[in-house]
């Protein structure tokens, strides 16, 4: 049985394809301020209370921090990530955390995609490489 | 046909996902706060291959936004004061990097313009106006060193031959996300005046784009999050608040919604008024004489960057081992000597000097004579005294350094340094080439002859305002060795220079008495009373 593509079954390819990259495209725009304040006020705070100093973003590639974003083991796995982003882990530390008590409310995936944006806009290769937290 | 059919399913089944994503979201429905979406305008969906483009398709809807920054000192670079000097950063001489001249497609990558790289660059240009510099908003817009501020759209390798690759910026994005001003554009120049992170000002540097509320009880981006546009409230681009025209007390009111007011709104009072202190309103009687800064801004550079204190650049030109320019770094990896830039001292924390100031700023141009037995040369000076009545007591980060100058013609050298030519100081270490060339760009005449002075310049102290509780105690004025204690011409209770022996030991010796009288006259009573039964 051969296969012909038909003219329909191209352009749902296309516009599937044109889909995934709009999507794509909108899951890198993140609100990159909202992003920085949460890795500097939350991430780095415990980083630096806590687990040897803060992790500057450019201190790996665009390419090292998404693999490690979607691997999603923060910590040799102890626990996700999105954990530390979700509104369950804000609400538990908003009474001493600024940034948890603003942003209580803001979807989990947005805020990890905020996360994101400003880490790999900030990475070693990214469009604005960022050392200081 | 089937697959097709398939296709078209998971395509309506993706953008249904999609749709229902957006409906579960709330903040998609939020109220956007700019009437227009600039991804919308045909003007900007176009591939744009210079900063000039940009600007042209800008103007296309703003048409007089040109027309309003070439009267800015942003764009003119040139202010003449009332005292009747030319100043602005084309005129000025400071003991930083000294002067624009001659380096200019280094230094004006902060001009808010294209292509400034020598005199022949055309002011009245309106597509040579920078629209991007201030209202991106992707944080990814960038003005490369050497280029004279223009952006760079294709990958490009600069220095040529030096395997440097400056990455392109996406412009259409960029433009596509215009936006108000904010720290971080602001600060893309502000913060790094100087030649680098918190160099020059002391009170401003990168620790401001995202600040916490210790830092800075405005700019805290989880409080009252001010933009520096909140103070430096702006009408037509015309920023209120340069530090060439500084207003050193402002005796008004708070500055009240719908009434119109010619007074500079980036001071405390004109939001706060004149008697802010509600709790202890002893405070307030300090106002006439105090600046706010000078008690809630306890330390400047507290943000983890450091500040310039002293730059001696009579040591530079030394090599490592290596035979290369040589660099070293303090126990923070801080950079303390290049043999481009010679030797620094570097601040955190840094307690401020406290001067009378009552607006005016002297300044010790290109054209000056500078006595090397007079030293330190004032780069530039602040004026005031405790008797003038114009005057606040501020604090000041007095910049401290050591700069070429001219012996025989005895002036200020204007020094060639960047650049990538056989006479750049920073190429060549030359300082006899350098100066030459420099010199001659202001029609200077030079001696050939390279010399050293000491230098000084004051920098108020205005950001970095601290919460209230940690503003200055009254001890840390009202005390031996003070804050304030070298400020002439004011009593001020508790101050070692105050303090009079001989008044003392009057005081101590009424008070003697005055117990004396007191126990004679009880003594007395009793006596008389006891006689008296
Ligand atoms: C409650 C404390 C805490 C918080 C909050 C936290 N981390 Fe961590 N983080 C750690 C610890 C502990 C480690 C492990 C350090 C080690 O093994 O040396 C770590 C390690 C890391 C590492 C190094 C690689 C790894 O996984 O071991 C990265 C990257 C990282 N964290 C990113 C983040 C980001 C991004 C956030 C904020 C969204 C965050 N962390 C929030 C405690 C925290």
């Amino acid at each position: 049985m051969t296969k012909k593509l038909s003219s329909l079954n191209v352009l749902s390819l296309c516009l599937l394809a044109c889909s995934l990259v709009a999507s794509a495209a909108h899951a890198a725009d993140g609100d990159w301020k909202r992003g920085r304040v949460y890795y500097q006020k939350v991430c780095t705070e415990c980083h630096t209370a806590k687990a040897g100093g803060p992790i500057a973003p450019n201190t790996r590639t665009m390419a090292d921090w998404t693999k490690y974003l979607n691997t999603d083991k923060h910590a040799k796995g102890k626990e996700p990530l999105k954990m530390y982003v979700s509104r369950e882990y804000r609400a538990n530390i908003k009474a001493t955390n600024k940034a948890a008590e603003k942003y209580a409310d803001v979807p989990d995936e947005q805020l990890f995609n905020d996360v994101k944006t400003f880490m790999l806009k900030g990475a070693k290769d990214g469009d604005s490489p960022a050392s200081c937290l | 046909m089937r697959t097709g059919i398939f296709m078209a399913a998971v395509l309506a089944s993706m953008l249904l996902v999609s749709a229902a994503h957006a409906a579960s979201d709330p903040d998609s429905a939020k109220l956007s706060k700019s009437t227009s979406d600039h991804t919308k305008f045909k003007a900007l969906q176009q591939e744009f291959n210079s900063g000039p483009e940009v600007t042209k398709a800008c103007l296309s809807c703003h048409t007089e936004a040109s027309k309003q920054l070439h009267k800015t000192e942003h764009w003119k670079w040139e202010y003449r004061s009332p005292e009747g000097q030319l100043l602005g950063k084309k005129n000025v001489i400071n003991n930083f990097c000294t002067s624009i001249r001659t380096n200019e497609a280094a230094c004006n990558i902060c001009h808010i313009g294209y292509g400034w790289k020598d005199d022949t660059f055309d002011f009245t240009s309106e597509v040579n106006v920078d629209c991007l510099v201030c209202h991106d908003t992707t944080g990814n817009y960038k003005k490369p060193a050497g280029l004279a501020g223009n952006v760079v759209t294709k990958a490009m390798e600069f220095p040529p031959g030096s395997g440097n690759i400056i990455k392109p910026i996406d412009l259409k994005k960029i433009a596509q996300a215009v936006g108000k001003t904010s720290r971080d554009t602001c600060g893309a120049c502000h913060f790094y005046g100087g030649g680098g992170d918190g160099v020059k000002h002391g009170d401003m540097d990168s620790s401001l784009a995202s600040p916490d509320q210790a830092l800075d009880v405005h700019m805290d981006a989880l409080g009252l999050n001010f933009a520096c546009a909140t103070c430096h409230m702006t009408e037509g681009h015309q920023v209120p608040g340069s530090r060439y025209a500084p207003t050193a007390q402002d005796k008004g009111d708070a500055h009240v919604r719908g009434k119109e007011y010619t007074s500079n709104p980036t001071t405390c009072q004109a939001c706060h008024g004149q008697a802010p202190h509600k709790k202890i309103a002893k405070l307030n009687d300090h106002t006439d004489k105090v600046a706010c800064q000078a008690c809630h801004i306890p330390k400047f550079a507290r943000g983890g960057v450091a500040t310039k204190m002293s730059w001696d650049w009579s040591t530079g030109g030394k090599m490592g081992p290596d035979g290369k320019p040589l660099i070293k770094k303090d126990a923070k990896g801080h950079v303390i000597y290049t043999a481009a830039k010679g030797d620094f001292i570097l601040g955190e924390n840094v307690v401020p000097d406290y001067q009378w100031f009552n607006g005016k700023v002297g300044y010790t141009l290109f054209s000056d004579k500078v006595e090397k037995s007079d030293q330190p040369t004032r780069i530039n000076h602040f004026e005031g005294s405790a008797g003038d009545g114009k005057s606040l007591i501020w604090p000041v980060k007095i910049m401290r350094g050591k700069q070429a100058f001219d012996p025989v013609n005895k002036r200020l050298a204007v020094v060639h340094t960047a650049g990538n030519d056989d006479t750049g100081y920073w190429t060549n270490f030359n300082w006899e080439k350098a100066v030459a060339v420099g010199m001659a760009s202001i029609g200077a005449p030079f001696s050939g002859k390279v010399d050293f002075v000491t230098t000084e310049s004051t920098w108020p102290i205005t950001h970095m305002v601290a919460p209230a509780k940690d503003a200055l105690r009254c001890h840390d004025c009202h005390a031996s060795n003070g804050r304030l204690e070298k400020v002439p011409g004011i009593y001020i209770p508790g101050r070692a220079s105050d303090h009079a022996g001989w008044l003392d030991t009057a005081g101590w010796a009424l008070a003697a008495l005055t117990l004396l009288g007191v126990l004679g006259h009880g003594l007395g009573r009793v006596i008389v009373s006891k006689r008296n039964k």
